[in-house]
């Protein structure tokens, strides 16, 4: 098991933001992690990558403890998250965001270029990397962030809403990304609420509720369990998978 | 900017090179007050490119640069008072150490916090060390000051009977500053602080220990500020609490940066040699007027500044700078 999550609790104020939460990934798999707005997704990811701190629970990678890391230790332990906004370094060019990544693996500047440049040409920013971070449209600063992360050679890459607006198109190219992405030996978790796509691409998926695990398993288990067409899926998505 | 002098029949690599033997020769002709005003000319650009390590690159505002000034200052006096030592080592070993040491606790204190809290808090460590050596009387004199002891033409003891040679100092210094700070940029410590500025929680997410880069950059800072600090010392020969530990004076190294433009080589240079000038001038020809008339024309050139130039004048003056290039003959290999 490349990640073990064990009983992970986060409140906020009055709010059981995540709620006993146990699950794991193991190594190559691609994890999706779904729910309604403040189920706890991004929590979820906030707490694996030391930016909140649990109230308890165990989070170990590669079989050790990684709760209380600073974000930049977790980082250099081979986990790397992208955030639901996109949150490029603005007056940088995307070449120099993405060496901003490479720099966690090597000091020579030399070597962190050509490692951004060999990223950008991954996600097919090749063609944009002197353009500054703020003129780069969504879509674009989206997939910057990807590269950024991608850069700091993570075992494990957190995806917060990547395809969250996309055109079916651009969609298309999404997916094949994180296809991609996998086949580098990267596993993936990630949060999506483009619940095709995410069934297509994830063998487990995860659904959260109020902080809990309400269900958990297949695509196919998912799409027809009570609790997750209760919670998120909708009436209407039972209406639309009978027809 | 790049330093490659790959061709001298180049303006890019004669103009640079012409100024600075330009540079060099000012002292054999320049009038003892119009040298005072390059020395502090290059001075003021020397301890605002320490300043623009951390408030620059980093975008640390500090407000207690001071602090670090008055440690390189009074190191230096001091100690040539009570043990006669050198100020080589009294003010840039001792009061330098001194200056490390304090950045040490300041980044501890105040890396907590951010933007002007942090700004806030720096101006409090300033303000705590202009009050430690006002109060220490016996040891520090108070606000009477310290005059430095005498000891005639001495390169042991950094005084020096004519100007001239404080003129090469500072002008060795901003050089030096210029480098430091050139080098910091191209390395991977000057993309991170730049990282930082921009967006800290992204940075820490792909691996930046953003504490260590800030503290490594506010140390340096605090060093080469203590290091102008002896210089000033070892020149005006006269320190006080109120002047080298002085809000004001902080002030002045974040105000030249700023108005030159912050985060570049070139900056705290540009905005030294515009303001110190017009500082001057303003004095010179309205100090005898009315009470503050300099003052409010100084004030009125800075806001215009800020107003049309709210980046720093750099690219201003990097595009003129860039046109005048286009004129000049060259010789393309």
């Amino acid at each position: 098991m490349l990640l073990e999550v064990q009983n992970l609790n986060k409140r906020f104020g009055g709010l059981q933001a995540v709620n006993n939460l146990v699950f794991g990934a193991e190594e190559g798999e691609i994890v999706g992690l779904i729910g309604p707005n403040g189920a706890g997704k991004t929590t979820v990811f906030n707490l694996i990558t030391g930016v909140y701190i649990p109230d308890s629970g165990v989070i170990r990678f590669q079989g050790k403890n990684i709760v209380g890391l600073k974000p930049y230790q977790i980082c250099m332990k081979g986990i790397c998250r992208t955030f639901q906004i996109a949150q490029p370094f603005r007056e940088m060019t995307a070449l120099r965001n993405v060496m901003t990544g490479a720099f966690s693996r090597t000091a020579d500047v030399e070597k962190a270029k050509r490692k951004a440049e060999e990223v950008l040409d991954f996600v097919g920013l090749g063609g944009k990397k002197d353009v500054l971070a703020r003129e780069l449209t969504a879509i674009d600063q989206r997939r910057l962030e990807v590269a950024r992360a991608l850069a700091t050679n993570p075992h494990l890459l957190l995806l917060d809403e990547t395809m969250a607006g996309l055109n079916p198109k651009e969609c298309d190219e999404a997916v094949s990304l994180v296809n991609r992405i996998r086949n580098k030996g990267v596993t993936l978790i990630m949060v999506e609420h483009v619940v095709k796509v995410i069934m297509s691409l994830s063998k487990k998926i995860l659904v959260l509720d109020y902080g809990t695990k309400i269900a958990e398993g297949k695509a196919e288990d998912i799409r027809s369990n009570e609790n997750v067409i209760k919670a998120y899926l909708g009436e209407e998505y039972r209406r639309a998978i009978r027809q | 900017m790049q330093i490659s002098v790959k061709s001298f029949t180049h303006p890019k690599g004669y103009v640079p090179l012409t100024f600075l033997i330009f540079l060099l020769i000012l002292p054999l002709f320049l009038p003892t007050y119009f040298l005072h005003i390059a020395i502090t000319m290059l001075f003021f650009a020397f301890v605002s490119e320490a300043w623009n390590i951390i408030g620059g690159y980093a975008g640390q505002l500090s407000l207690g640069n001071a602090a670090f000034f008055g440690l390189g200052a009074y190191g230096a006096v001091l100690l040539t008072h009570y043990y006669n030592i050198p100020p080589w080592i009294g003010g840039i070993v001792i009061g330098g150490a001194a200056a490390v040491v304090l950045s040490l606790i300041t980044g501890l204190v105040c890396f907590r916090l951010r933007s002007h809290y942090f700004a806030i808090s720096t101006l409090a460590i300033g303000e705590v060390m202009r009050l430690v050596f006002l109060n220490q009387r016996q040891i520090t004199f108070g606000a009477e000051g310290i005059t430095i002891p005498y000891k005639g033409n001495s390169i042991l003891y950094l005084q020096f009977l004519s100007k001239a040679p404080y003129y090469y100092i500072a002008l060795a210094l901003m050089l030096l500053g210029m480098y430091i700070t050139w080098k910091i940029g191209k390395s991977r410590l000057g993309h991170y602080l730049v990282a930082i500025n921009q967006n800290q929680d992204a940075a820490e997410v792909v691996g930046v220990n953003s504490a260590r880069a800030k503290q490594i950059a506010l140390s340096v800072s605090a060093f080469l500020t203590a290091v102008g600090g002896t210089f000033y010392a070892q020149y005006i020969y006269f320190i006080d609490p109120d002047f080298v530990f002085g809000l004001g004076l902080s002030i002045e190294f974040a105000l030249i940066a700023i108005v030159g433009g912050v985060g570049t080589v070139m900056g705290p240079v540009i905005g030294s040699f515009l303001l110190r000038p017009a500082m001057e001038s303003t004095n010179a020809l309205l100090g005898a007027t009315y009470m503050g008339v300099h003052l409010i024309v100084y004030g009125g050139l800075l806001i215009a500044v800020v107003m049309f130039k709210p980046e720093g004048l750099v690219g201003w003056v990097g595009g003129l700078y860039e046109r005048f290039l286009e004129l000049l003959p060259r010789k393309e290999n």
